[in-house]
């Protein structure tokens, strides 16, 4: 099983994969999270009524499968003629899938904040955005950092479909190396070894702040 | 009066080649033309082992470029890419290895055929097939969409018995094949051989051709872009004719140099 | 802008086949359900065992199943398993691979919903004289699904997502796998898309609602 035909060249092949699943996956998660922060307050003040056709959007972008949004948003900026790369293509459409999701971890990490500190901090004198700033912000990040960390985590391992745009990724990158070595188990396993050496240090720092900052412990 | 009529015809003299620029001449005034090529493909596309493209269509669109007097960029598509890329003004050409049905006509524009496959049945030993008829109520798998597969899937159809599956890759197909996940497989006999040869794949053989029509495969473009693909046409007459296309294919595929016109008609 | 002529005719014409495609979807995404919350149960239990053997399996399997990407497992269940001779046709493997992703979430929504089932009620259980077998199924486990069962219905909208991963292993008969056919053979990659799209978000949004009304029905009290 050790004998096998991947040289080095090939390993930095994989390598050069694994950064563009990280590439995708930063500007994905960054991009995602600024909107998500933004629609997220937005939803929270709009309330449920006004804000629907934000949340109806948004719900699309969490009810129809990324391999399908991939495709029918390349095959949107093809037809409007946008002459988008692969790589722009799939990182508009994953961040905005991140929003979509981050929109609503933002929502419940500001409904979590107690009314009652909110209103506390406008008797004391601070602006809406002073409360936002000083009050919710601390809070609600406390108590959706975990669920954050879990998006990201999601983003990096669906990231993996833009390969069907031509991206070449890590999944892909191990999928043109099969090809032509013919050794699927062994690449596929190397390949899911940098998958999991990816993502588990971040699950992990994830578990740890959750138990950590749980407010029930 | 005059005056302005003059400098009207001037204006309209001057400005109409930018209003009227088409694709073949933003090609030329860009200095760059970039084809769609599938690398999952050999010997029409793959990778080396600095797993940089290389094969017939990269070659061809090489050529292509040459005429044109501009550098060629290889942009790697899979197969169902090869359109949004088209479309998304990503890419001028389509040198991909794409059959040229009357129903992808509808979307793009085809030039005459620049290649033309046969086609070839690929069976796993030991799984009894051994010619074409054998492959009924086995086990049958072929890259989804290409022409070969569509005329497979209803085959099996037709004969009411086995299995057809379609994988997204040509190098799916032949890893299934290997693995005796599918029984057999028919592919053009250019890939099944390039294929077989490589050693790459134990334990398969190429055991007879398939009874479909020849395959011919089209270079694409939009489909308005008439100025293009009349030169494409007149492209790939020229290869005909300066011996270039007999070139390539003893280079990349060997043997017989397969027809590119259907006798009794034109085009 | 649009220098493209839309054809939504002919891709409604597909509409039925389209149809046909989505009821296998939904039936793979059930049954990858069903698969996952009995191997999910199991993993729990093996994790509450003494045995460390058994808490390794289901730990490694927790962590695989959550730090792989979906299309990789389903790969792996097709090209991986294919490899040692294991050959699982395009729905098996997309069974497998959406269960086996299935399982490792569950056991970790179950483990999360049994730490806030309190230790009391087991130890009030055991006081009136049920065996810890008998504790854990008729006392723990109900409230286990419970807690679990908002987690469970997000997990069941992301399998029936995540059948659309099928294609990359030859599958042809679920709606992912019928679109792209319809796609390859016209190039209207839009149009039949978007089509798709609908239906995914049709049936997501079905399964969301009849398991709230199942939720209503089932827990209230």
């Amino acid at each position: 099983m050790f004998d096998t035909a991947l040289s080095w060249n090939d390993m930095i092949f994989l390598a050069q994969g694994a950064g563009m699943t990280l590439m995708v996956t930063a500007v994905a998660v960054l991009a995602g999270t600024v909107m998500g922060i933004v629609f997220g307050v937005l939803r929270y003040q709009l309330g449920t009524w006004w804000s629907l056709p934000l949340t109806f959007v948004l719900d699309i972008f969490r009810s129809v499968p990324l391999l399908i949004q991939l495709v029918l948003g390349n095959a949107f900026q093809a037809i409007a003629r946008l002459g988008w790369e692969p790589f722009t293509t799939s990182c508009v459409i994953l961040s905005l899938y991140t929003a979509a999701y981050c929109t609503e971890i933002v929502r419940g990490g500001i409904e979590a904040v107690p009314p009652t500190t909110r209103r506390a901090a406008r008797s004391l004198g601070l602006t809406w955005w002073g409360d936002m700033r000083y009050i919710v912000a601390p809070l609600a990040t406390r108590v959706s950092l975990p669920a954050w960390i879990g998006l990201t985590l999601g983003v990096l391992k669906d990231s993996a479909l833009v390969l069907w745009l031509g991206l070449i990724e890590l999944l892909r990158a191990s999928q043109i190396l099969v090809t032509r070595l013919q050794e699927p188990l062994f690449i596929l396993m190397i390949c899911g070894a940098i998958y999991f050496l990816l993502s588990f240090p971040i699950a992990r720092l994830g578990g740890y702040l959750e138990k950590r900052w749980s407010p029930h412990d | 009066m005059k005056t302005a009529v003059v400098a009207g015809l001037l204006a309209a003299t001057c400005l109409s080649p930018a209003a009227h620029a088409d694709a073949l001449d933003d090609i030329i005034s860009s200095g760059t033309l970039r084809c769609a090529v599938v690398l999952d493909f050999p010997p029409m596309g793959s990778r080396d082992a600095d797993n940089n493209p290389i094969g017939f269509d990269v070659d061809y669109c090489n050529d292509l470029a040459a005429a044109l007097g501009v550098e060629a960029e290889i942009v790697e598509t899979p197969f169902p890419e090869r359109i949004p890329a088209l479309m998304s003004g990503r890419v001028d050409v389509g040198v991909a290895s794409t059959s040229d049905t009357l129903e992808r006509a509808k979307t793009v524009g085809m030039t005459i055929p620049y290649f033309a496959f046969q086609m070839a049945v690929t069976a796993k030993d030991g799984a009894g097939v051994a010619s074409f008829e054998d492959m009924k109520g086995k086990t049958v798998g072929a890259t989804a969409g290409t022409y070969e597969a569509i005329a497979l899937e209803e085959q099996v159809k037709e004969w009411g018995e086995g299995t057809f599956r379609p994988y997204q890759t040509q190098a799916d197909v032949f890893l299934a094949l290997s693995q005796g996940q599918i029984d057999a497989t028919v592919s053009t006999s250019t890939v099944a051989q390039a294929n077989v040869k490589t050693g790459n794949f134990p334990g398969i053989s190429v055991v007879g051709s398939a009874p479909f029509d020849t395959d011919y495969v089209a270079l694409f473009a939009m489909r308005e872009e008439y100025g293009l693909l009349n030169y494409l046409n007149l492209f790939i007459n020229q290869q005909v004719r300066t011996g270039r296309y007999a070139e390539l294919y003893e280079k990349w595929v060997g043997g017989d140099l397969p027809d590119l016109t259907v006798p009794g008609t034109y085009r | 802008m649009f220098n493209y002529t839309f054809r939504w005719n002919q891709a409604l014409n597909a509409l039925p086949q389209m149809l046909d495609g989505a009821l296998v979807t939904l039936q793979i995404a059930l049954l990858s359900m069903v698969i996952g919350v009995a191997v999910a149960v199991a993993l729990t239990l093996f994790r509450l065992s003494g045995n460390r053997v058994l808490r390794a399996i289901a730990a490694t399997w927790v962590e695989l199943a959550r730090n792989t990407p979906a299309l990789f497992q389903i790969y792996m269940a097709h090209f991986g398993l294919g490899a040692f001779g294991i050959h699982l046709s395009p729905y098996a493997s997309l069974l497998a691979g959406i269960a086996f992703n299935n399982a490792g979430y569950l056991a970790e929504n179950f483990r999360g919903a049994l730490k806030a089932i309190p230790d009391t009620q087991t130890r009030a259980a055991r006081s009136l004289g049920m065996p810890a077998g008998q504790a854990f199924r008729l006392i723990v486990m109900p409230q286990m699904f419970r807690v679990a069962f908002l987690p469970a219905t997000n997990q069941m909208v992301w399998a029936i997502l995540m059948t659309s991963l099928g294609v990359t292993v030859g599958m042809n008969t679920d709606l992912a796998g019928i679109t792209q056919e319809l796609n390859a053979r016209s190039f209207r990659t839009f149009e039949f898309f978007a089509i798709a799209a609908v239906i995914y978000y049709v049936i997501a949004k079905a399964v969301t609602l009849a398991a709230q009304a199942f939720a209503w029905r089932m827990f209230r009290y």
